[in-house]
């Protein structure tokens, strides 16, 4: 509050007035975007945009009857999960060979699993596609499953490696002179202290999957392996146009558990974006 | 030995999905395919490729809406970002300001599309305030059609920026703050002439990153513009994506796309290394 006060009468207002506005322009295209999902959709696309809309549950009802919505968040839930887990049991040992051992070669292994991040999706989309073709994975959500997890590798075992850079040796010294093995010092010790890189980890690896596009459009060519994502971009129909209103309900079922996962995990969160570089 | 065999997995996998593919698109970009027909071509994609105004055309479009959009979230991030780092006040809302970057980008680019094109909102709301005197059609020019790629892109991702540099500014030593402003100086200077100094590796690092993922800009070209009008929307990726799976092009695409990773692999070597490597520090 220190630097409220000295900042000035003036400069305050001025600040505040920045702030709110800028809040406004994030948070009224959401609200707004709420109120698509309760308009019948006669009242979504038209010449003169209607303000004060009728209310009306014709979303819900054609989610319903009209898609697999349960099979969309299961394909979601299922490759999400998934890929969140194949990473961790991958990068958790990297991270900690990264972070606690001397060997030939280090810097390069670690700065080419960074480098996979740099990666533009569609450099890799036209063989990707060939080789799931191949294996006949397409149109599965196995395949969408490994995607998601080579995409997030890189960023996780990043994190997980800065949290672990951070815990101070004593207490591996402590265990090894009682006998422990490396192993065991990664389990009952590194694992445990580095807890909230890895939820951290696992959290911003979620998000990133659930969002992901461009994969799973090319992957999942017909719906039995649509997920929330591309689904959306579907729900069109024919001579109505895009159908607003199912695709903001849709939005809203995904943003909702996103909005609580990275309110627990505010507090790391520049640090998890930033893989590690800036300790927020 | 140990050690590599931790790092092995993990190596092994990405290995997998980038290396293969990798070197799957070169051999693919010395064929003309035509469904399961592959024909020889040498390096005829790529004479093609580089004669091909749409190629160069995509390559600049990602370069100016990639650079305008980064340019103005990169300043409206430290702007909201410095305004309130300090603010106890604005940490109990601070998620407002966060919420964009938590929704579907899917979602995000049919938001847009909705306020822009079809609902005809933002047309509604500069007439009302006597900006425009009728309807605008967004995607009828060239600048138009980027702006609104820019507006989708820097409402979705400023909230990266501003957590990162909301992060590095708490992180700053409180008392040179202190010091400098019983020392008369003002708030502008402290932020010229301390924080920005002080921050600047993990800008660096933010920046990268985001500048990355810009460049790889495809869901809201395909969802808003699919490269309307006439190309001036066409980014890389969605040009590689048209070239693909669009026209059935596979030589053609995978000869871009090893451009396109050519690219990639100088930027990560050069820029990339630098920034982690500062950031580290």
């Amino acid at each position: 509050m220190a630097s409220v006060r000295k900042s000035g009468g003036e400069n305050l207002l001025v600040r505040y007035i920045i702030l709110v506005s800028w809040a406004l322009v994030c948070v009224v295209p959401i609200l707004w975007f709420l109120t698509i999902g309760f308009r019948p959709r006669t009242e979504i696309i038209v010449p003169e945009p209607i303000y004060w809309p009728t209310w009306s549950l014709d979303a819900w009802r054609l989610l319903v009857s009209d898609w697999p919505i349960a099979l969309y968040l299961r394909n979601s839930i299922l490759a999400v999960a998934g890929s969140v887990v194949i990473d961790l049991v991958l990068a958790i040992p990297a991270a900690f060979a990264l972070a606690r051992y001397e060997f030939k070669g280090r810097e390069d292994i670690g700065f080419y699993i960074l480098s996979t991040r740099m990666m533009a999706p569609a450099i890799v989309a036209v063989p990707i596609f060939f080789l799931f073709k191949n294996i006949g994975l397409l149109d599965s959500v196995w395949a969408l499953m490994l995607i998601y997890a080579a995409i997030n590798l890189s960023l996780v075992t990043w994190i997980i490696r800065s949290y672990m850079l951070d815990i101070p040796k004593e207490l591996e010294d402590a265990a090894r002179t009682d006998g422990a093995s490396d192993l065991t010092i990664l389990r009952e010790i590194m694992i445990p202290a580095c807890l909230p890189g890895i939820i951290t980890a696992a959290v911003i690896a979620a998000i990133f999957a659930i969002n992901e596009f461009l994969f799973t459009l090319l992957i999942a060519s017909t719906s039995k392996a649509y997920t929330m994502s591309v689904a959306l971009a579907n729900f069109t129909g024919g001579s109505d146009g895009v159908i607003y209103n199912a695709i903001a309900l849709v939005s809203f079922i995904a943003f909702a558990p996103i909005l609580i996962l990275v309110i627990l995990i505010q507090k790391h969160l520049s640090r998890g974006l930033t893989m590690g570089a800036v300790k927020g | 030995m140990f050690p590599y065999l931790l790092v092995g997995p993990a190596v092994l996998y990405l290995l997998a999905i980038t290396l293969y593919p990798g070197l799957f698109a070169i051999y693919q970009s010395l064929f003309v395919v035509k469904f399961v027909n592959w024909s020889w071509a040498g390096l005829g994609n790529y004479m093609r490729i580089i004669q091909d105004r749409e190629f160069w055309a995509a390559l600049g479009n990602t370069a100016i809406i990639g650079g305008l959009s980064l340019g103005l979230q990169t300043t409206i991030a430290m702007t909201v970002a410095f305004f309130c780092y300090r603010d106890s006040f604005v940490r109990g809302w601070r998620i407002v300001f966060l919420m964009p970057m938590l929704f579907m980008p899917s979602a995000v680019a049919f938001i847009w599309k909705l306020a822009f094109n079809d609902g005809r909102v933002i047309s509604d709301l500069l007439m009302s305030v006597g900006l425009v005197s009728n309807n605008v059609d967004w995607l009828s020019s060239i600048w138009l059609a980027r702006l609104t790629l820019i507006v989708a892109d820097v409402w979705q991702w400023t909230p990266f920026l501003f957590i990162i540099f909301v992060g590095a500014l708490q992180g700053q030593d409180e008392e040179i703050e202190e010091a400098a402003r019983l020392d008369g100086a003002s708030w502008s200077s402290i932020f010229w002439n301390i924080s920005l100094p002080m921050m600047r590796p993990i800008i660096v690092v933010a920046v990268t990153l985001r500048g990355i993922d810009i460049t790889t800009m495809f869901t809201n070209v395909y969802i808003m513009t699919q490269g309307t009008p006439g190309g001036a929307t066409e980014t890389m990726s969605y040009f590689i994506y048209r070239q693909g799976f669009r026209m059935f092009n596979f030589g053609y695409a995978s000869a871009a796309s090893v451009l396109m990773l050519f690219i990639t692999i100088v930027v990560a070597q050069t820029i990339v290394k630098r920034a982690f490597k500062s950031g580290k520090s």
